[in-house]
């Protein structure tokens, strides 16, 4: 009888510590979630290194392969600077192709904004962020690419 | 002496032209998206690449935005938004919206100043176009406009459920902010 009630103990004790665990690795994974922010792109690897005007003429010639290829990457890309776009507190990159007027477009990580700030058009330069693929767009008729997360890597 | 003078008038003209271009445009756009709730509160992003155009003339307006170019804070509440049951947008990569200035000739957009307009048109998710008609603001500055406009859209309206548990507003506001030169 006193065997039986020690054995009933242990198990509800197991089945608590079970619980519990439970409850906390769930705790864990949902603060880890709900805190989670995107690593410093400074900081992550490159998938592709590409000239402007390549990255540009891959899009024109075949917007899914190119997608299919770039889209959700971080790509470092190589190129001079054609405008410098004042967007709320920061600035925004182009690389344009002038003939079509298709074009990259770079939102910068907000640690990086101050680097982009001061490059200007004819600037030689590598930034490197993730990549959104393209739309094309009507109002414009050509292709806009766009990244986000961007940090400048070099101005030559 | 009158080739001088229409010499003058064509260079005037083509400065006064060129300083206040009849089509404003600009491809840093901000747009923002807010559907947090009391519950949670990352369920809202930024795009600062949304293209703009303004015709002052006819009224016209257009703007465009990559969905995927929406920043979240959080790499798993972007990853859900990017999703096929929110907005699909490896098959739908666009917002638009196309719309006009109501009653454009009552306001004089080569003026420096302020004008509070009215903008209707159709906004364009997941292929779901509804009208919109939003109140904004648009500010001439040496040639320059700041358009801003704030609204609210119902995401049932563009075939996206949000569920039951409280944590996505069914109504987000939707902000714009332009510079358009």
């Amino acid at each position: 009888m006193t065997e039986k009630r020690t054995n009933k103990k242990g198990w509800i004790r197991k089945a608590l510590f079970a619980f519990l665990l439970v409850v906390l690795l769930a705790g864990g994974a949902f603060w880890y979630i709900m805190n989670e922010t995107f690593d410093d792109t400074a900081a992550t690897q490159s998938a592709y290194t590409v000239s402007a005007q390549d990255l540009i003429n891959a899009y024109q010639t075949n917007d899914s392969l190119a997608n299919a290829a770039y889209r959700e990457q971080i790509i470092t890309v190589q190129g001079r600077v054609t405008e410098v776009e004042a967007a709320d507190t920061t600035v925004n990159i182009k690389f344009t192709d002038p003939v079509t007027g298709s074009y990259l477009i770079f939102d910068f990580q907000s640690q990086h904004v101050a680097d982009a700030k001061v490059l200007q058009a004819g600037d030689s330069v590598a930034i490197k962020g993730s990549c959104s693929g393209n739309i094309y767009s009507m109002l414009r008729k050509a292709h806009m690419i766009s990244f986000k997360r961007s940090v400048l890597v070099t101005k030559f | 002496m009158k080739k001088t003078v229409l010499l003058f008038s064509l260079i005037a003209l083509t400065a006064t032209t060129g300083l206040f271009a009849q089509t404003k445009k600009t491809t840093s756009a901000i747009v923002a998206f807010d559907a947090t709730t009391p519950k949670d509160a990352l369920p809202k992003a930024e795009n600062k690449t949304v293209i703009a155009e303004i015709d002052t003339k006819s009224g016209q307006i257009g703007f465009e935005a990559a969905v995927k170019n929406f920043t979240f804070t959080n790499p798993t509440i972007q990853a859900h938004f990017n999703e096929e049951r929110w907005l699909n947008s490896d098959k739908f990569p666009a917002f638009t919206f196309m719309g006009k200035i109501n009653d454009v000739t009552k306001y004089n957009f080569s003026k420096n100043g302020v004008y509070n307009v009215t903008v209707t048109g159709q906004l364009t998710v997941k292929d779901k176009t509804n009208n919109v008609t939003t109140p904004a603001t648009i500010e001439v500055k040496n040639g320059t406009l700041i358009a801003n406009a704030s609204f609210s859209i119902v995401l049932a309206d563009y075939g996206i459920q949000v569920g039951t548990a409280g944590k996505i507003a069914g109504e987000p506001k939707i902000t714009v902010a332009a510079e358009l030169k």
